[in-house]
């Protein structure tokens, strides 16, 4: 062998694959501390030891033929009624069970396989942690020196400048390129922000009714006063009768994000405490709050009728139905704005104007005042 | 208050008897003896309302007063509070009361259904009220689809996607609706029990109540039929989370100690 | 073995084999075959909990498969349809055409849905094992030099995998995530002076617009995976690079690698954890539901469920939302600074920084710059041990406080009391967590020294010349390289507690 370790073409000539592994492992600052034979070769022992792995494998395959055969044959299509129902709903965890005795029998076997028959090969390799060698360190370094002369960055101190202001302008070309097309202004010029404004904010004064959903996302209920029952709600929504004909609109409004309000209807004998300046937002015991939470915006309608409160189901803000909706627990800060309603002379219920403030999640801009 | 509400139930109750006079002509006497006789005759049946007071006197009286007009702290009145409550509260079990306590819970009923008839009759004959739905105004309805969407806008937010319930303020919880049926669920849309709003027929018509039973009829996960798997209790991520953890990490963290040990 | 040419006198590799082909032909075009040998012959070190990060990479690429697949079906719109599909309690329901054609998936194609739980349930699990992954890497002090980069890139994954898993559930579309998605239009709403304009730039208009499923779609199929994916190939690289850690324990020391090669042994494991994290998540696809949107029905804004929540890894950030107090502040009595943004925004904020800065607070606590390859027992940094498990406990008080009400629904706990104990709990746990665990490592250490110093009790009991009766304990004794005994020292390997045997039959 020479000095560094590398054996000649002549000493290699002479090595089987064994003796020439371990010279490639040490070339590789590997050494082999253990790569025993598990079994001797031919042994009964390796032979039970190989039917224990390929047992293994045998399940893998019929498990992938099983899949196969539920995919193809198992009543696979949704049925609603009926006893048959439960066998198409086996449909999925069957794919599952098979999938997973093939997959997984093939990560058992190779797994067994791995620790009965092939050698456990245990090696030691050493690390080269230290610091590159000084010849390196030293030329790379005088590399980087050499290059800040030959580019006379460190001398033309305008280019310099010059070259990171036109790197920074077109940074900026590709952010509003990106970003650009995507700007909008929550707060349009000359128009009310959507922030601001519900859908029962009438834009030419024609009264807003209110309407329920009752599944027909095309049909008009109106609701009349005595409708809802002491202790009951109503979900509703706004409605003008100039949208009578318009399918679109009439759809859209049952799922807008702001416009959906509980109309609630206190039992008698409830105290009630109103909130400055909406003492006559009420019709009698019927209550009109947003249903959208003040803190974070999830629709608010579950309502206890013993306690008066409205619970958020999200984070659980609890808003007293009697006391103007005011928050008593949980994380929502603001009480559910109130909605004006009023009854016209055909007993139907109306919305007097929108709501005094802006419904939902706070926001920088709105006005803490209310 | 109490005017505005009896006059619809009153309509009802004429409504009842008209339809069910008709009926009787329609379909002979031999029908009418297979029909269930309709609660509105049982209200006005004096014997009836005699023996609902002495079940009244027994077991409810305690709570509800000797005129049932209640007692502070310990019931509420009965005065109007009619038989569909009646029928609701004491077919579930929930009345009466085991204990006084945050929230009456569904266990076997107490009374026979014959009894509870009669307590219905006598609530009835005190004031007025929701009367029961009959087996066939509370069958499920045709709409399953647009009962889903009733119940996801005026139920799910207490009881769940699926009805399995949910929790409520101070302890109280929205039943799971599993052991409901159909004509408990209809009674307790038109009576509010306990802290549950109240769905008047002018909030739900009968035909949407019955497509919002027919749609928990079909999500109800009796029989496991539900597609995909194992509904983990029909809770959404928080189980399916606990899963992940305990089962999908668990079992691999174990693969990795086997491929990971030793030989 | 004999007679296959392989083990005989003098062999070069001169046989046509089809392989031997190959290989020449790729050692005449890149000269490859030194660095072929060199990356076949590296060394691993081997122990179960360096598997955990291979449950992550598999679960991403189990993810990316399925996730192909979902595409094909997967319609990416807003446009309100009518659902027509076989689905009865849902049929002739209006709902987007992304809710719509996940139904169809779902339901009306054949296999849809059991690929379609796969990925979820994929997900939930990539999430877990990174997690668990980033614990190992933690209390064993892995992330120290020279390895911060891998800590920073880890910390990276994990943010960009919270939004990737939030962005999927999002874009389905359904009752409950469109929920979540309202969450997050409250959340940028709530942020000072731009969150309006930040929710205009995502939702180009007000909550929800038309648009944001598009949005959330391309991000979620395109934009998160690829910087994932180039992140895992870097993270991946650094690791193949700077070599594994290990833990102490002879031979295993700072200067080498204990375990085993490339080929064959460290593949087959790797393989085997490839298919075993493909079948256990087969498994759970099959036998479990999950996301179940045919029971949430199409979203609309009006509409909720009780108990709606995010999947387990964003329920932290619903508990900070929780339990944080009802405070909106009002600056310059002109603009609000919701209650939202503090729990929303700035606490999750602070909590990834300092998750990301971590290795620079570690290297001014312990004023440590040396390299280290050699990995800790947990219990032997017990400062940073009790830091960690302190950081668990504050986060796994803020996932408990997220998922509240259905401890609420299923224990019938009053939700008020238990809201104001998880409040205290935030408070109280986190240091009671750190002085507990400081405790048990402390003890820990010392029950290793004392072994050291008086050895491990056998069980065995003699009779002194006194007449006495002293129990046997083995002693440890140290081995210099060259041989020579000295006394033990502790070198952060683990300590046996039983006696090993031939010593313990030699006192027999």
């Amino acid at each position: 062998m020479s000095e560094n370790g590398t054996p000649s073409e002549r000493e290699l000539d002479r090595m089987d694959v064994h003796e020439l592994g371990r010279v490639g492992a040490r070339l590789d600052d590997v050494e082999i501390v253990d790569d025993h034979e598990r079994f001797t070769p031919g042994s009964p022992a390796e032979r039970r030891a190989e039917r224990r792995v390929a047992a293994w494998f045998a399940l893998a395959a019929l498990g992938g033929v099983a899949f196969v055969l539920v995919y193809v044959l198992w009543p696979w299509h949704y049925i609603g009624v009926g006893p048959q129902r439960t066998v198409t709903a086996w449909y999925t965890p069957m794919l599952g069970i098979t999938f997973a005795t093939c997959v997984l029998a093939l990560a058992f076997g190779l797994t067994a396989y791995g620790r009965t028959l092939v050698p456990p090969d245990v090696a030691v390799q050493q690390r080269h942690d230290g610091p590159s060698p000084a010849v390196a360190q030293r030329t790379a370094a005088a590399r980087l020196v050499e290059l800040e002369h030959q580019t006379g960055l460190k001398r033309h101190r305008l280019l310099r400048r010059t070259v990171l202001a036109a790197g920074t302008a077109f940074a900026g070309v590709l952010t509003v390129t990106f970003v650009g097309a995507l700007w909008r202004s929550p707060w349009p010029a000359g128009q009310l922000s959507p922030l601001l404004v519900t859908g029962w904010r009438s834009p030419n004064g024609e009264r807003t009714y209110l309407r329920t959903d009752t599944g027909d996302p095309h049909g008009v209920t109106l609701v009349r006063a005595d409708d809802v029952a002491p202790g009951g709600l109503l979900s509703v929504f706004p409605f003008r009768e100039s949208e009578r004909g318009d399918p679109d609109r009439l759809a859209t409004v049952l799922r807008s994000a702001d416009d959906a309000v509980v109309l609630v209807r206190l039992p008698p004998g409830i105290a009630v405490v109103e909130r400055a300046g909406q003492e006559d937002f009420h019709l009698g015991d019927l209550y009109a709050y947003s249903k959208i939470c003040t803190h974070m915006g999830c629709p608010v309608s579950l309502y206890e009728q013993s306690t008066q409160r409205i619970l958020c189901p999200c984070h659980q803000t609890e808003f007293q139905a009697n006391e103007y909706a005011r928050p008593v627990f949980g994380p929502g800060a603001r009480p559910l704005p109130q909605l004006p309603i009023a009854v016209d002379e055909c007993g139907y219920l109306y919305a007097r104007h929108d709501f005094i403030e802006p419904v939902g999640p706070g926001f920088w801009e709105r006005d803490p005042r209310g | 208050m109490a005017e505005r509400h009896r006059r619809p139930s009153l309509r009802r109750r004429l409504r009842h008897a008209v339809s069910l006079a008709v009926a009787l002509c329609l379909l002979g006497g031999v029908h009418a003896l297979l029909v269930p006789t309709a609660p509105v005759a049982q209200a006005d049946d004096p014997a009836l309302v005699r023996e609902g007071r002495a079940l009244y006197d027994g077991s409810c009286i305690t709570c509800h007063g000797t005129n049932l007009q209640g007692v502070p702290d310990r019931g509420p009145s009965l005065v109007g509070a009619g038989e569909a409550a009646v029928y609701f509260q004491v077919s579930t079990g929930r009345m009466p009361l085991a204990e006084q306590g945050a929230q009456a819970q569904r266990k076997p009923p107490r009374f026979t259904p014959s009894q509870i008839d009669a307590l219905g009759a006598l609530v009835q004959a005190t004031g007025g009220g929701p009367v029961t739905p009959s087996a066939e105004e509370a069958r499920p309805g045709e709409d399953i689809s647009r009962g889903g969407h009733l119940f996801r806008l005026n139920c799910a937010q207490c009881h769940n996607f699926t009805g399995r319930g949910g929790a409520l303020s101070d302890g109280k919880v929205a039943p799971s609706l599993e052991p409901a049926t159909p004509d408990q669920v209809y009674s307790a849309m038109l009576t509010g029990p306990g802290n549950m709003p109240v769905f008047a027929d002018s909030q739900l018509s009968p035909e949407e109540k019955r497509n919002i039973i027919a749609y928990i009829e079909t999500v109800k996960d009796t029989d496991g039929a539900s597609p995909g798997g194992h509904s983990l209790g029909g809770f959404g991520p928080v189980p399916e989370g606990l899963v992940a953890f305990a089962i999908g990490l668990a079992a691999l963290v174990g693969l990795s100690l086997w491929i990971g040990s030793r030989q | 073995m004999s007679g296959d040419g392989v083990t005989g006198r003098g062999y070069r590799p001169h046989r046509r084999t089809p392989t031997a082909a190959v290989a020449r032909g790729v050692e005449r075009r890149f000269q490859i075959a030194g660095l072929f040998r060199h990356q076949v012959n590296k060394v691993f070190p081997w122990h179960f909990s360096f598997l955990w990060g291979e449950i992550a990479l598999y679960s991403f690429v189990v993810l990316v498969g399925s996730g192909v697949f979902l595409t094909l079906f997967y319609v990416p719109s807003m446009d309100e349809l009518v659902y027509q599909g076989s689905y009865v309690p849902t049929s002739g329901l209006e709902g987007s055409r992304a809710w719509i054609s996940t139904m169809q998936l779902s339901i009306d194609v054949r296999g849809g849905l059991f690929v379609r739980q796969l990925h979820h349930w994929s997900a939930l699990v990539f999430l877990a094992a990174v997690m668990l992954h980033m614990g190992r890497i933690f209390f064993t002090g892995a992330y120290r030099a020279p390895r911060e980069i891998n800590w920073f890139l880890g910390v990276a994954m994990l943010v960009l995998a919270i939004f990737e898993g939030y962005l999927g559930y999002s874009m389905i579309d359904d009752l409950l995530s469109g929920t979540g998605v309202r969450i997050f239009s409250g959340i940028l709403l709530s942020v000072p002076v731009i969150g309006t304009w930040l929710h205009w730039l995502v939702f180009s208009g007000e909550y929800p617009g038309e648009i944001v499923v598009e949005r959330f779609f391309i991000a979620h199929v395109l934009l998160i995976p690829a910087i994932l994916a180039g992140l895992i190939v870097l993270h991946l690289a650094v690791v193949w690079y700077q070599k594994h850690t290990q833990f102490a324990g002879p031979p295993a020391g700072e200067g080498n690698v204990v375990g085993n090669r490339t080929l064959p042994v460290f593949s087959l494991h790797s393989v085997s954890m490839l298919l075993g994290v493909t079948g256990v998540l087969g498994l759970l696809a099959g036998v479990a539901q999950i996301n179940p949107i045919f029971h949430y029905g199409p979203y609309n804004p009006t509409q909720v469920s009780n108990g709606s929540q995010p999947d387990w890894y964003a329920l932290w950030l619903i508990g900070s939302l929780k339990l944080f107090p009802r405070v909106d502040i009002a600056v310059f009595g002109r603009y609000t600074v919701p209650a939202g943004f503090w729990a929303g925004v700035a606490i999750p904020l602070v909590l990834i920084l300092l998750l990301l800065a971590w290795p620079l607070v570690d290297r001014l606590r312990t004023r440590d710059r040396e390299l280290h390859n050699l990995l800790d027992r947990p219990r032997d940094d017990a400062a940073r041990t009790a830091i960690g498990v302190m950081a668990l406990t504050f986060w796994g008080v803020l996932t408990v406080a997220g998922a509240d009400d259905i401890a609420a629904t299923v224990f019938q706990i009053p939700l008020e009391g238990l809201r104001w104990a998880e409040r205290g709990a935030l408070l109280i746990l986190p240091p009671l967590a750190y002085v507990i665990t400081r405790r048990v490592c402390l003890r820990l250490q010392r029950s290793d020294r004392d072994a050291l110093a008086g050895g491990v009790a056998t069980g065995i009991v003699e009779e002194t010349t006194e007449g006495t009766y002293r129990s046997v304990q083995q002693p440890f004794v140290g081995v210099d390289p060259e041989g020579g005994e000295h006394p033990p020292r502790y070198d952060g390997a683990r300590i046996p507690k039983v006696p090993a045997r031939e010593h313990a039959e030699g006192s027999s």
